[in-house]
């Protein structure tokens, strides 16, 4: 078992350090390896070679870690605190919120268009808030079934949100396509200044997380007997999981697919659900999934770039599949 | 001989009948009348009728395109247009139309009106090079064919005039949208092609046109051609443009291009660039003037 760990471990750090080097490496203009570490090490000429990694891809890197990271461990997050294998950011509102914020900045408030992040995080943990508020209110507060089902509820509420703006300004729709669809830009620091101490405080939360959400997964009145107490847990991991998914969502977009498939591949792959193990194996596997969709994204047409979320679909289901068939 | 002349009377019949189908088939043909209630849900199908002296009797509603209907449109019944189908189809039924100049963008709606009996041609040329033949067709279409080859001829020569005289050719960049995720504009576009009479040598990454007219192209690609020109065509309010302006500048992209540098950024605040109209030599003379300092 150590072994198997250990190996699935390895290949993802590598897969982890492939994606860096690719999406460093690789763009819409050639840009010799040596030129990039030259870049990077500060030994470059200013130009636009130079400003291109430094403005272009190594933010556009950073991101891809952080968002991949951040819907990874979110999704170990839930299906752990949930017990639920379809639990995903999607489950508490999260994207559902952070769509309707972004698309109410692009389309009815354009001149407002440098707060999208701030938007898009807003909603997504005002939707996250409210499932919570719903979940932990009236008989059997806090419960499994309660939250997913106000998690739908509220999913669907920003949803129809979200589309009756784009009924209603019809001509404006393309300016939030790509963020529906998910996709990194090239936008430099600014966004990351705005979102780091959500996804700080979400990884945080996550690692002392590990061992307790063992000990929930042996259920409620296990854990209780252990002196866990299992709505708390519940409801710092939901927190956690809602900072993490929202910084996530500002970012890159709606992208949930991530946080739904990462963990379940790595407990397939590993035959382990501990969390001290699945959830940095998790944030690792997602940021390798994203870098490589990204990667393939940016370059596959280039120099047109496509929105991200459909390549991680291509790359991650077939894995995921492939996986899935070998357990079973 | 007798076998011959038998044969004869039967062929010559047949091809008396033939005729006589012929002639009533082909007579209605050539007596159709031009339809009398038509609708232009296109600005350019509604200002080209205006220009044949047809009076559509209903026009459609676009997004600030209203600003750019002929004088003796103002009066005709408006269609609010919405995705997917277009006008409202009771409303639109209720104008009895034998023909709709429509859109592809209404390519939903066209198929319910067909349904209706209603004759749907497209009028919505996607560049300039495409306006003439639109505006042939439409004429054509009314029953004007005279009257539409003369307007298209028109239109040529205004067209030419506005694009004479051009000394500069600067690099332009023509962005649709609003955020970081901007499409830029290839020459096949309505506003591409605008820009490109103006005298600009579009930025297109080397993308070839597609059907869409606009591409989302890598910002690497845009920074190494350094635009000396960015014509970003937002949407928004008008209040919204010198906000939208700023928030471009900072793009990692742009910020340090020659267009950024020199002050050459601008916002487009009109649907000018956009929404095909039969107003392209103003159009033209307004981008030399305004943006690319070509006048």
């Amino acid at each position: 078992m150590i072994v198997r760990r250990t190996a699935v471990l390895f290949v993802v750090v590598v897969a982890v350090v492939a994606g860096i080097v690719a999406s460093l490496a690789l763009g819409a203009v050639d840009i010799p390896l040596s030129t990039v570490i030259d870049a990077l090490t500060g030994k470059a000429d200013p130009g636009p070679l130079r400003q291109i990694v430094l403005d272009l891809r190594l933010p556009r890197t950073v991101e891809a870690i952080a968002v991949g990271a951040g819907l990874g461990v979110a999704g170990a997050l839930l299906q752990g605190a949930l017990a639920n294998p379809l639990a995903s950011p999607d489950v508490i509102g999260v994207t559902g919120g952070a769509g309707f914020g972004a698309v109410l900045i692009l389309i009815v408030f354009p001149g407002s268009v440098a707060l999208l992040p701030v938007g898009a995080l807003f909603f997504g943990l005002l939707a996250a808030g409210l499932v919570f508020a719903i979940a932990w209110a009236g008989p059997n507060a806090g419960g499994t079934g309660r939250l997913i089902l106000a998690g739908i509820a509220i999913a669907a509420l920003f949803g129809a949100g979200m589309t009756s703006i784009m009924v209603a300004y019809p001509d404006r729709v393309q300016s939030a396509l790509f963020f529906i669809a998910g996709g990194l830009t090239s936008d430099g620091w600014a966004d990351l200044k705005v979102v780091w101490p959500y996804f700080a405080v979400g990884f945080v939360l996550a690692i002392g997380l590990t061992r307790p959400l063992d000990r929930l997964a042996l259920g409620d009145d296990v854990a209780a007997s252990l002196g866990a107490r299992p709505r708390l847990i519940r409801l710092i991991a939901g927190v956690a999981a809602a900072l993490l998914a929202a910084a996530a969502a500002s970012l890159a977009g709606l992208l949930g697919f991530l946080g739904l498939v990462v963990p379940h591949a790595v407990r397939l792959a590993s035959g382990t659900s501990s969390h001290t193990y699945v959830m940095p194996v998790s944030a690792l596997g997602g940021s390798a999934l994203l870098l490589a969709g990204d990667t393939l994204a940016r370059t596959v047409r280039a120099p047109i770039e496509l929105p991200v979320g459909p390549f991680m679909v291509v790359i991650g289901v077939p894995l995921f599949l492939f996986l899935l068939r070998r357990a079973v | 001989m007798r076998s011959a002349k038998n044969l004869l009377h039967p062929l010559l019949a047949v091809l008396a009948a033939f005729l006589a189908f012929a002639f009533l088939a082909a007579a209605p043909a050539a007596q159709a009348a031009p339809p009398k209630r038509v609708v232009a849900l296109t600005p350019f199908a509604a200002n080209t009728l205006a220009g044949l002296g047809v009076t559509p009797v209903g026009i459609g509603n676009t997004l600030g395109g209203d600003k750019r209907f002929a004088s003796n449109l103002r009066t005709a019944k408006r269609l609010t247009l919405s995705h997917p189908n277009g006008p409202n189809m009771e409303e639109l039924a209720v104008l009895n139309p034998q023909l709709v100049f429509s859109s592809p963008t209404w390519a939903k709606g066209a198929k319910t009106m067909r349904d209706l009996d209603i004759k749907v041609v497209n009028a919505d040329p996607a560049n300039v090079a495409d306006a003439y033949a639109t505006t042939k067709m439409i004429g054509a279409k009314v029953g004007k064919p005279d009257g539409g080859k003369l307007l298209a001829a028109r239109l040529k020569r205004q067209v030419n005039s506005a694009a004479k005289g051009i000394r500069k050719r600067p690099r332009t960049l023509v962005v649709l949208g609003v955020g970081r995720t901007p499409f830029v504009l290839l020459p096949n576009s309505w506003g591409g092609s605008i820009v490109q009479k103006a005298g600009a040598r579009l930025i297109t990454g080397g993308v070839k046109p597609n059907r869409s007219g606009f591409v989302r192209i890598s910002d690497e690609k845009i920074l190494t051609s350094n635009p000396d020109v960015i014509i970003a065509i937002p949407h928004g309010n008008a209040d919204d443009m010198s906000d939208i302006a700023k928030f471009l500048r900072t793009n990692p992209a742009w910020k340090d291009s020659k267009a950024v540098k020199s002050n050459r950024l601008y916002v487009s605040g009109d649907n000018s660039l956009l929404q095909a109209g039969t107003d392209v030599a103003k159009v033209i003379r307004n981008v030399r003037a305004k943006y690319l300092d070509n006048d």
